[in-house]
């Protein structure tokens, strides 16, 4: 934490790639909204809870949209928000077209825009037949990475638009002069005869876009794994290719593996219980002993962020002792 | 002078043969049912005082009196009859000449003065031989074989022309015949009514027992007061209103089933008396008081006399008929008003839905790409509503009661069901419905209107139809399973319709499961018409409980706090808003949210807002994140003032500390004139 890097950056910009600003900026203006409420608990424990809340993962919830994608950290939150509902859809193994995910979509997220959900549908249909049913393993993948990486798709949108033009965006940086002879070969001909561009160029493209970006972008050593396993490939094929690349799921962090992407022993625990609730439903499942102990159970996963580390309520009893009289008050 | 071989009657036995003197005015034989009387007119006063009546064992007293003898005549045929003088004188004008077994008409002679001939019961062909007769008034011919009229252009003077029981299949050869006033044709072939136009005296007509299918061409016989029509297969009478003397009129045993086929019996006045039993009509249930309210000058109907009471119940009968038609005219009338209302709201919903073209107000039905739903493309729905069949019972008003019918919206109560379509419907809601109505309503339908709109007037609905438990909505526009989350605040919905036309939300998989979990706690039993089960209660959970379960307890306390208290607000602010609010109302929609909220906490979460409203308040949220915006700004700044100002003191800290402990050295080196400049310093303080 403390290296130097950390202190070469100008005050501001610092506090901008951490995108502390977005979240204190939030945080008051969710104290103003909501200042009659939050005046009865203090204003020093609605700021613990709102940034345990980030930490969490649970600040997004039925957000507006323009929250939701405004960090990194928000927008993997989201999906895992997503996954965690509505994992069951998918374990039901239903398959739903592209309006009915941007449904559920919707209702965590109001005012979700419809093209993000378009766009990623493509990924999974291969801009075939908008109207086929998704599985939601796929669907869920495919929108991760449409979302968690928009701006950096948008620009390899481009990149591969110019490529099939013929136009090189490189030409200006030139790192070998071998490679500037390559271009020099107009590849319209190519182009019209086979389909997408070529791997190692569209690589190289991306290499230097990684490098520009000053937005989130796929770890550039992965994607050039995936690009190096195939000669030439489509826009959409290299979208497929990353969605499904494991190796960047993990890096993104939000998701669990694909083959997990159905498990999920703790809101299953969870399930059985709220099932077990159904009014007329007869009580056959036996109670679980360890469910009244759910809040209590450290996760197999040691080191990732997005394990609830207590229930709502527990905070407070760990926060510091000026909120212990509110706490009072309230009973 | 009868030659012993022409008298042939005396082998009948049964009859007592005496075809001489007795002055029986026979009447033509009628069937056993009824008994006719022959009225003659009083100028004829000859036979005023010999009428008698008969049935049909017909008892004789017969007079012995002096033997016709029939001679033999000229023509091998004809015999000839003759008379004594006696009988003659006796007798002068009457002569009696039944069951002598003849069969042709003879020759009478030196009989000039005759007015009375009966010729019964006897195997006459043709009528002949009697055209000298020219005073006849009587001729009764009754009970023979006549198969024509004919042979009476002289007898100018007949008056009683008896022709029952014959085979004659057509009227015609009375042309001379200008006084006959009875006119007996009953049970022969006849099959049409003609060539009686000319007999204006005539007052009996018996045309029963023949072949007629209709009644007509009856003009012409102005005196006719009586007319027997019974046992043909009469189905329409007709010119029976140009008798103008006309007061019996028998029809019994026909084929007249509606009261139009003899409806110009209205018109005739003089009508007191007539028959129809035996015809279909008259087992209909309508048939008294149709006849009795048709025809109030009837005295007797079926030979029965028409009672006062009997009068009046027609009347009465009659006046709810058309009372009846009149309300189903206006039905259809409204009905036709309603199903025009309802393609004009349906077109504005079309032009509102982009589906249709907004300059064509004609039949143009073009299907246009509308920018919200490139996948969902509808035909216009006017054409769904052609006939609108609708829940009108065409029953009574109290059935129905159909309200504000004008162009742009329609609400109506039919019983349990209050329909509203188009969106300006919905402000018949603030109406004041009677307590009585509003409780009978048990289904509220939507059709044509906005779903955001809807959801507006929800409360309100809540409120004024308490006992409504079934929703129909139809080209209602929605889209999300989110707008289902509006339902929740209503007090109990036990059954959901939502129509696949106008609304895209239909063609989701997950729907129904969506509105089970998010409406658990209404225990719905029905969805779209089918039943709830228990499984689809499980599934609903399975797929969405987790969803619940997030919002509930993954949600940090404030952000609970201030959606609950959204919904809670909204609510108040609608309460504050209406006219003539009660407070124990206010308290009762606390009461509710809060049993609500502690029903299923879980899902409370899980609101919607409308678009408009959503934009709105984002819209109002944005004074405030500039503001946060500029304030963190500052705070940066300060903070990072305050931090740059930190380095730089961390920087030339070392120095400072230096040039200060040296100043402070340099100070104190000379100690006395230290002390005396501290002194100093102290005094000029004071």
């Amino acid at each position: 934490m403390l290296s130097p890097d950390r202190l070469a950056l100008p005050d501001y910009e610092y506090l901008a790639q951490r995108h502390v600003l977005t979240y204190m900026e939030d945080a008051v203006c969710q104290l103003l909204e909501n200042k009659e409420d939050i005046s009865q608990y203090g204003v020093a424990r609605f700021f613990t809870e709102y940034f345990n809340s980030v930490c969490q993962g649970t600040h997004i919830l039925f957000r507006e949209f323009s929250f939701i994608q405004a960090t990194p950290h928000n927008r993997a939150s989201f999906l895992r928000a997503f996954w965690k509902c509505f994992r069951t859809v998918g374990k039901n193994g239903d398959l739903l077209t592209m309006r009915e995910y941007h449904c559920l979509l919707q209702l965590l997220c109001p005012d979700f825009p419809l093209e993000l959900t378009q766009k990623a549908a493509r990924i999974v249909l291969m801009d075939d037949a908008m109207d086929c049913l998704m599985s939601f393993s796929d669907f869920l993948l495919a929108f991760q990475i449409q979302f968690y990486y928009s701006e950096f798709l948008e620009s390899v949108a481009a990149i591969y638009q110019d490529l099939l033009a013929g136009k090189n965006p490189n030409t200006v940086i030139v790192p070998t002069s071998s490679s500037g002879q390559h271009r020099q070969r107009p590849p319209l001909g190519e182009a019209s005869v086979l389909e997408g561009v070529e791997a190692s160029l569209f690589s190289q493209c991306l290499e230097n876009l990684c490098d520009r970006h000053k937005y989130s972008c796929p770890p550039p050593a992965l994607v050039k794994e995936v690009l190096s396993n195939v000669q030439r490939l489509t826009f959409y094929g290299f979208l497929v290719a990353l969605s499904k690349h494991h190796g960047i799921n993990q890096a993104l962090g939000a998701l669990p593996d694909k083959g997990d992407l159905m498990h999920d022993p703790a809101m299953d625990e969870e399930l059985e219980r709220l099932l077990a609730q159904v009014p007329g439903l007869v009580n056959s499942a036996p109670a679980n002993p360890e469910a009244g102990c759910l809040p209590f159970r450290t996760p197999p996963r040691v080191g990732s962020p997005w394990r609830p580390l207590h229930h709502a309520r527990k905070v407070d009893a760990e926060s510091d002792g000026s909120t212990e009289e509110t706490d009072e008050s309230e009973t | 002078m009868i030659p012993g071989k022409y008298r042939s009657v005396s082998g009948r036995a049964a009859n007592n043969v005496n075809c001489g003197l007795h002055l029986v005015i026979q009447t033509s034989s009628l069937p056993e049912k009824s008994k006719v009387e022959f009225k003659l007119n009083k100028e004829t006063p000859s036979f005023s005082g010999r009428l008698l009546q008969h049935d049909l064992e017909r008892n004789y007293s017969s007079r012995q009196g002096d033997h016709i003898h029939l001679a033999s005549s000229s023509m091998p045929s004809f015999p000839i009859l003759q008379r004594s003088s006696e009988e003659k004188i006796l007798y002068s004008d009457r002569l009696t000449l039944e069951r002598q077994k003849l069969t042709v008409c003879p020759i009478i002679d030196g009989e000039e003065h005759l007015r009375l001939l009966n010729f019964q019961h006897n195997f006459i062909t043709r009528i002949q031989n009697i055209s000298n007769l020219q005073r006849l008034i009587f001729l009764d011919l009754y009970d023979n074989q006549i198969e024509e009229i004919s042979g009476l252009s002289t007898l100018r003077s007949l008056r009683v022309l008896l022709l029952g029981k014959n085979r004659i299949k057509q009227i015609s050869n009375l042309e001379n015949l200008k006084s006959l006033d009875v006119l007996d044709l009953h049970g022969n072939q006849i099959t049409k009514i003609e060539n009686v136009s000319h007999l204006c005296d005539l007052r009996v007509l018996n045309l029963a027992r023949n072949l007629l299918s209709h009644v007509d061409n009856l003009n012409g016989l102005d005196s006719l007061t009586e007319l027997n029509l019974r046992h043909n297969q009469i189905t329409f009478v007709r010119d029976v209103d140009n008798l103008p003397c006309l007061q019996r009129l028998f029809l019994s045993f026909n084929n007249i089933s509606t009261f139009e086929s003899v409806c110009c019996l209205a018109d005739s006045s003089s009508l007191s008396d007539i028959t129809f039993d035996g015809n279909p009509i008259a087992q209909e249930s309508w048939y008294k008081h149709t006849i009795l309210q048709n025809m109030m000058q009837l005295r007797q109907l079926d030979m029965k006399r028409v009672t006062e009471e009997e009068r009046r119940m027609a009347s009465v009968v009659a006046k709810k008929e058309e009372e009846k038609k009149r309300e189903s005219h206006k039905q259809s009338l409204l009905k036709e008003k309603k199903r025009l209302t309802i393609n004009n709201v349906a077109r504005k919903w079309d032009l509102q839905q982009h589906r249709i073209p907004n300059i064509a107000p004609n039949q143009d039905r073009k299907v246009s790409d509308s920018s919200q739903d490139p996948s969902q493309l509808h035909g216009s729905t006017v054409s769904a509503f052609p006939e609108e069949t609708g829940s009108l019972d065409s029953g009574l008003t109290n059935d129905l009661q159909g309200l504000s019918v004008t162009d742009t919206h329609l609400v109506e109560v039919d019983g349990d069901t209050l329909s509203l379509y188009g969106s300006g419907a919905l402000e018949s809601l603030d109406r004041n419905w009677s307590v009585q109505t509003a409780g009978m309503v048990t289904t509220v339908s939507f059709t044509f209107i906005e779903f955001d709109e809807i959801v507006q007037v929800l409360p309100k609905l809540k409120i004024k139809f308490p006992n409504s438990l079934h929703l129909k909505f139809k080209e209602t526009n929605l889209v999300m399973l989110q707008q289902f989350n509006a339902l929740a605040q209503l007090r109990r919905v036990d059954q959901l319709t939502i129509d696949p036309q106008g609304n895209p939300v239909v063609n989701f998989t997950l729907w129904k499961y969506y509105v089970l979990f998010r409406l658990s706690h209404f225990s719905m039993q029905k969805i779209n018409g089918t039943e709830v089960t228990q499984n689809d209660m499980i599934m609903a959970e399975r797929l969405f409980g987790i969803l619940a379960h997030v919002a509930s307890s993954e949600l940090p306390q404030y952000r609970m706090i201030s959606i609950l208290g959204d919904a809670r607000k909204k609510q108040f602010r609608y309460l504050l808003e209406t006219k003539g609010k009660k407070p124990g109302l206010v308290n009762e929609e606390n009461n509710d949210s809060k049993r609500l909220v502690g029903e299923n906490t879980n899902r409370a979460m899980l609101n919607y807002t409308t678009r408009d409203f959503y934009n709105e308040r984002l819209e109002e949220i944005k004074e405030k994140k500039k503001f946060c915006k500029m304030y963190m700004e500052d705070l940066v700044k300060e903070a990072t003032e305050i931090n740059m100002k930190n380095e730089a003191l961390q920087k030339l800290w070392p120095q400072m500390f230096i040039e200060l402990v040296r100043d402070a050295v340099i100070e104190i080196r000379n100690k006395n004139s230290y002390m005396k400049l501290c002194l100093q310093q102290i005094t000029d303080q004071n």
